[in-house]
């Protein structure tokens, strides 16, 4: 059975590469453009690994986060945050999560890849 | 003056010596009188004889006077009872005219000793006088008498002085006359001031005090003011300067004494709106916030008391408005009427600051604004780059012909590109916030030097020397030295044509506090003009030729001249057009400090 990896993501046509792309990679992608049904869905399936865009709404990818370390109590599962927002460096550092990577968008295919793989348990 | 004998180690003035024989000889024919007269009619006669020599050497030597008369009495009586020891009446007398002489010679000599004491005093006091003093005849004005103290101060000889008048001395005709009224009218007068002249015709300051003593005889004593006056006048001279300064000087000065406003100037006046005789004698308690007071008067007392003085320091002062503004003091020990005192400059810095926040403010705004620009920009690249790659990747699957791949390649690269500027727009703006932090490290450079090249795939571009010792290390912020070298590097590759070379090398010596690293590239070089311009933000080296173009993008010079200039050193360019560039870094090898 294939890996399931979700993408949290509200930009369509991110969602759209990243379902070829994970394809690709021979994984199963879940796309989700929002944050609240995502995590009612991480909580029925835990996927493997989460790629989480932080400017979203109706909750943006921090509270996504806090939310699915804290009242989900799913710290186990890898979440890179995949975003174009510059200076996420402090808050990462903040929160000291040995289970948290970040990949800046644009990524080319080869990062993408070598960072799904360091993460992925 | 009198000429001094020496003879078996004595020294005798001629004076002394001529009233020696005169006594000795007027003593022994005394003597020889008497025993003559006594052995011829063995009764005494002119035993008044005596008196010439005894009164003679009593007068001008009391003491010896005295000895002399008790020898002489001795002498006397010894003749007398050699010759009239019979006669108990001529042993009576006898003795009676040796006791008179000793009595009456002795009377003399007490008096005559006591005059010369008190002559002596006087003339110690004359002549040792810091005063001059000077007896002058109150009728005719004639000089009696100077002392050499006198003497000195105008600078006459007492012989200049004798054939002169006192009146003669005054510099100007109005105190001359001022000084006749004075005389006249009252019996003493004391500081009186004026001017004297000297012998070289100047004038000098005096101030007088005279009275009458006896007769018409007036004695006058003179204090030289000259010293003094001169020094008030400089003195005065240089408080008008002071004056002059302060008053106009567009800073704001006032000047402590005890904590004690003792002086302000009219811009402090202008600044506190407060008027100087609400503020002078007072303490500046109304004038600092009360916050800075402790630290305020703190720093005064320093300033009072010790050195190095504490300098300068940024203080909230109230205004009488009741405003608050900031001010930058400059506290500087001075003498005020002898004591210590605070000099304090004040520079209101209260718009500077305003300004400097402000300026803050704005770099966050922008850099807020270019953070959200660079998101929206960021965003839609991802797709293109991503689908871009998927084509060129597996070119069968898509039916992608190897033109298409070509074109798609450079559209790629273009996407590159724009990642590459609006990462370096980000950092710029990062840096402008100044919210940018070095984290320094110790680090081997030709390790990193070797990383950049592969990395960035220098070798296959151009011919690359690295001549830098092998044990070279820098303590920096290693992520920023790496992309500061970057930049250069890729700068020379791509501002040059084959075949290109690159020498890396490293200067320094152990009384040089920098490590000096140079990237020397064979290039199109850069004019004397656009050196300064290429270190500017979104400025190419081109002037409308691309081929001069330096740093394609524009930003990452400046970003590099400002990771540098954090690490408090600084990047040089020396470059010859179509010859080539070298770009050095100077980095500080100890870690700067506050940096």
């Amino acid at each position: 059975m294939t890996r399931k990896i979700m993408v949290v993501e509200d930009d369509q046509p991110i969602l759209e590469l990243m379902d070829l792309l994970i394809r690709k990679l021979k994984y199963e992608p879940v796309l989700i453009a929002n944050g609240l049904e995502a995590l009612e869905m991480v909580k029925r399936e835990p996927p493997a690994l989460i790629l989480l865009d932080i400017m979203m709404s109706p909750i943006n990818g921090w509270e996504f986060l806090e939310k699915l370390r804290g009242e989900y109590n799913m710290r186990e599962i890898p979440v890179i945050l995949f975003t174009a927002s510059p200076s996420i460096d402090e808050k990462m550092a903040l929160l000291n999560d040995p289970n948290l990577g970040v990949l800046t968008k644009p990524v080319s295919f080869a990062q993408l890849k070598a960072g799904i793989e360091r993460y992925l348990i | 003056m009198d000429q001094h004998i020496e003879f078996s180690g004595y020294s005798i003035s001629s004076t002394d010596l001529v009233r020696f024989v005169v006594i000795t000889s007027l003593t022994l024919s005394c003597i020889l009188i008497t025993a003559f007269s006594l052995s011829r009619q063995g009764e005494t006669i002119f035993t008044q004889i005596f008196y010439f020599p005894l009164l003679y050497a009593a007068y001008f030597y009391p003491k010896k006077g005295f000895y002399l008369a008790c020898t002489c009495a001795i002498v006397y009586e010894g003749l007398a009872y050699l010759f009239v020891v019979p006669s108990t009446s001529g042993v009576i007398y006898t003795t009676g005219q040796a006791l008179l002489f000793i009595g009456i010679t002795a009377v003399v000599a007490y008096f005559i000793e006591k005059v010369n004491t008190s002559e002596a005093r006087f003339r110690s006091i004359f002549e040792n006088s810091l005063l001059g003093i000077v007896l002058f005849d109150q009728n005719s004005f004639a000089i009696r008498l100077t002392n050499s103290h006198f003497e000195a101060m105008l600078g006459y000889t007492d012989r200049d002085l004798s054939h002169m008048t006192f009146a003669q001395l005054f510099f100007l005709k109005e105190d001359r006359q001022r000084f006749f009224e004075n005389l006249g009218s009252s019996q003493k007068i004391t500081h009186f001031e004026t001017c004297f002249v000297t012998k070289n015709n100047k004038p000098t300051w005096v101030n007088l005090s005279w009275s009458r003593i006896t007769g018409n005889l007036v004695s006058c004593s003179i204090m030289d003011m000259n010293k003094y006056k001169l020094a008030e006048q400089e003195a005065d001279e240089n408080y008008a300067q002071f004056r002059q300064l302060t008053d106009g000087s567009p800073t704001s000065i006032m000047i402590l004494r005890n904590q004690i406003i003792v002086y302000m100037n009219p811009s402090f006046k202008a600044f506190s709106g407060y008027e100087p005789d609400e503020l002078l004698d007072k303490e500046t308690t109304p004038l600092i916030h009360p916050e800075d007071q402790d630290n305020f008067l703190n720093t005064c007392h320093l300033a009072e008391t010790q050195s190095p003085l504490p300098g300068r320091s940024e203080f909230r002062i109230l205004t009488k408005s009741g405003e608050t503004r900031l001010a930058k003091l400059f506290f500087t020990r001075v003498l005020q009427k002898g004591a210590p005192a605070v000099l304090i400059n004040l520079i209101d810095i209260t718009e500077q600051e305003i300004l400097k926040e402000r300026i803050l403010q704005d770099n966050e705004r922008r850099h807020s604004i270019i953070s959200s620009c660079a998101h929206e920009l960021r965003t839609p690249l991802q797709p293109i780059m991503g689908y871009i790659e998927m084509l060129t990747q597996d070119p069968e699957t898509f039916g992608v012909t190897e033109e298409t791949r070509i074109i798609l390649d450079r559209c790629a690269r273009s996407v590159d590109r724009e990642r590459e500027i609006i990462n370096q727009m980000l950092e710029l703006s990062v840096l402008d916030t100044g919210n940018l932090y070095l984290k320094y490290s110790q680090f081997s450079v030709p390790d990193l030097l070797n990383k950049i090249i592969d990395a960035g795939g220098y070798r296959e571009n151009a011919e690359i020397t690295i001549d830098v010792p092998p044990d070279l290390t820098f303590e920096a912020d290693e992520n920023k030295i790496s992309n500061v070298i970057d930049s250069m590097l890729s700068n020379a590759v791509n501002y040059s044509t084959p075949p290109r070379k690159i020498r890396i090398g490293y200067q320094t010596s152990s009384y040089d506090k920098l490590h000096r690293l140079s990237i020397q590239d064979n290039g199109v070089g850069i004019t004397d003009t656009q050196l300064d311009e290429i270190f500017e933000p979104f400025q190419h080296p081109d002037n409308g030729n691309a081929k001069r173009r330096y740093d394609r993008i524009g930003l990452s010079l400046s970003i590099a001249k400002k990771y540098i200039k954090m690490h408090k050193g600084y990047i040089s360019v020396d470059s010859i057009v179509n010859i080539g560039s070298t770009f050095s870094i100077h980095l500080p090898k100890q870690k700067a400090s506050g940096g």
